[in-house]
């Protein structure tokens, strides 16, 4: 066993909606606040041009900056929404429709149909699974990433680091969106971040739930050493997806459905199944999120 | 004496959970007194309009110090009682009024706090005799979701046989999902199924059957209420501080002998208050 890990110096920040800590180069905000007003969601709705997730935490926004280099990371409601696709779904945006759609389409249309289907206006194409792929975003122009090295040690996110229970000195649970899917389901994208002794740790994870369709995950993980020299940060984007019935199996209880509304539980669901079937097939919806990628930065 | 229900009421209203027999019981003479309801159960003004709950128990008490305390002040609920909130067995045994279909959560807390499934089983029972929608004084008309296009007066709700579990087709499931949105006429869901009606449609509507207003519940407003298409429509959530971490304020619509409207808006109980979950969540070694 190691001596107790020394802390090293910081600051911490607190306002009634934000906090923040100093530690070596990085100045880190996260910002959690309610829901958006009406005013807000109707000026961000015209700009996106579709209806905003039920739960739109439009003022909630994780920073990093890194001052020696000016470089700024950021995950914001914004940004995140802007990545769901606007418009016809088109192949590899992974477009589904509720479980009982065709169902509920030929009751109305269908030969033996009682019920006339109205005449209807067409209605605004979009994802209303809120699908995104969105990893975060920077403040520069030109992306600061490139693949990874897979030979190089130093380019894989340390699990055994992780795993060690340092102090933390800085937690924050940043939920940017969460939509329930008029109860066929739900979506949600949570930004965690801890900031330990070593390093800094962001997982941004994206949960979808389509009830009796499938179930849907995508993760960025953000990795910065501050033994790092130069400077470098590991990110880390994952996909995965599964019908419905397939994570469903998974339950410890048959008829407790209450797993399946928890992220912890899906996520371990997902990554336990062989990857040629949650990050290949998925639930054939040829969405492109599935897979997995490395990528580094280099910090100067 | 007190009654054992006027004992069950006190008991509830301190939020503690009543006998599985008591339940059963109690749910059995909900259905009795629910078999009878129409459709469009006829309320008198004045009364006070209750959007979505969702097992806030606390937050319901909030609601009661705001409008009032049963039976002073007259209540209707338009749905949604249970689910993600965690009292939701306590809060729909107290009101044991309109509808829900999600079995998420609900089913776990009946399991936890009673053992068994029976209680869920029974509530469930009782969710298919809730009356589908109400009407104030002939002039307001209340509803989960919204309208249908198969169902152009209040008069072909009334026809509708409810007395089943909620059919993902038909026009009873658009009474209970269909959403107000700006188009104009109807309009199909991005969803793949269920409806969306514009202005027009509610204007229409409201004329044909005489109506001023249609209240409705199912969709968050972080003010509380929202009114829609010049005041044909309002959305009215019950839920403050959703899902303890949404901040919004909720409201309650009263409608007095006159039925002018009055939007009450309260904010959620004190956090403190039993086992809340805590304003900033606990460390975590996430991976």
């Amino acid at each position: 066993m190691s001596a107790a890990i020394a802390l090293p110096k910081h600051q911490l920040f607190e306002s009634p909606n934000s906090r923040s800590i100093e530690v070596f180069d990085w100045f880190i905000t996260a910002s959690t606040n309610p829901i958006s007003n009406a005013a807000d969601c109707d000026a961000l709705q015209a700009s996106l041009g579709f209806p905003l997730p039920e739960m739109t935490f439009g003022s909630n926004v994780l920073t990093l900056e890194h001052r020696a280099s000016g470089w700024k990371y950021t995950f914001s409601t914004d940004a995140a929404l802007r990545a769901v696709k606007n418009g016809e779904l088109e192949e590899g945006d992974g477009g589904v429709k509720v479980g009982y759609a065709d169902k509920w389409l030929e009751s109305r249309t269908g030969p033996s149909s009682t019920l006339p289907m109205p005449k209807t206006v067409p209605t605004k194409p979009y994802d209303w699974t809120y699908t995104s792929t969105y990893p975060g975003h920077e403040n520069r122009d030109v992306e600061s990433w490139s693949e990874a090295d897979p030979a190089n040690p130093s380019h894989a996110i340390p699990m055994a680091e992780l795993t060690r229970p340092d102090p933390i000195l800085f937690y924050a649970e940043i939920p940017l969106f969460e939509d329930e899917l008029h109860d066929n389901g739900s979506s949600n994208l949570l930004v965690r971040i801890r900031v330990m002794p070593t390093c800094i740790f962001i997982l941004a994870r994206f949960t979808l739930r389509v009830d009796g369709v499938l179930f849907r995950m995508r993760d960025t993980r953000l990795y910065h050493s501050f033994a790092s020299q130069p400077p470098l940060v590991i990110r880390e984007t994952s996909g995965w997806e599964a019908p419905y019935d397939r994570v469903k199996r998974q339950l410890p209880k048959r008829d407790d459905l209450t797993p399946l509304t928890d992220p912890g539980f899906i996520a371990k669901a997902l990554t336990g199944l062989p990857s040629e079937v949650s990050q290949n097939e998925g639930a054939n919806t040829r969405w492109r999120g599935l897979g997995s990628k490395t990528e580094i930065a280099t910090l100067s | 004496m007190p009654s054992d229900l006027d004992r069950q009421i006190e008991q509830l209203t301190r939020c503690e959970p009543i006998s599985e027999e008591q339940v059963k019981r109690l749910c059995l003479k909900a259905r009795e007194i629910l078999i009878e309801e129409g459709n469009v159960q006829v309320v008198d003004s004045p009364v006070t309009i209750c959007g979505d709950i969702h097992g806030q128990f606390f937050d319901l008490m909030e609601l009661f110090k705001v409008g009032g305390f049963c039976p002073e002040t007259n209540y209707l609920f338009m749905g949604d009682f249970v689910d993600r909130g965690f009292y939701s067995v306590e809060t729909f045994l107290l009101l044991l009024a309109l509808k829900i279909t999600q079995v998420y959560g609900f089913y776990d807390e009946c399991q936890r706090k009673y053992g068994s499934s029976n209680v869920w089983r029974w509530c469930c029972e009782v969710f298919d005799y809730l009356a589908l929608s109400a009407i104030v004084d002939g002039r307001v008309f209340c509803v989960h979701g919204g309208l249908s296009p198969n169902l152009q007066s209040i008069d072909e709700i009334r026809a509708i046989d409810r007395k089943q579990e909620v059919p993902h087709d038909g026009p009873m499931c658009d009474l209970l999902w269909s959403d107000p949105d700006d188009i104009a006429g109807w309009g199909l869901s991005p969803r793949g199924a269920g409806f969306l009606f514009g202005g027009d449609i509610t204007k229409a509507f409201a004329h044909h059957n005489a109506i001023d207003l249609i209240a409705r519940a199912h969709q968050l407003a972080m003010e509380g209420y929202k009114l829609m298409f010049d005041r044909t429509i309002v959305t009215v959530w019950s839920a403050p501080n959703y899902c303890y971490r949404c901040g919004n304020v909720a409201s309650i619509l009263e409608l007095d002998e006159h039925l002018s409207q009055e939007y009450k808006v309260f904010q959620h109980a004190p956090l403190d208050v039993q086992s809340i979950p805590a304003k900033r969540p606990p460390a975590d070694y996430f991976l």
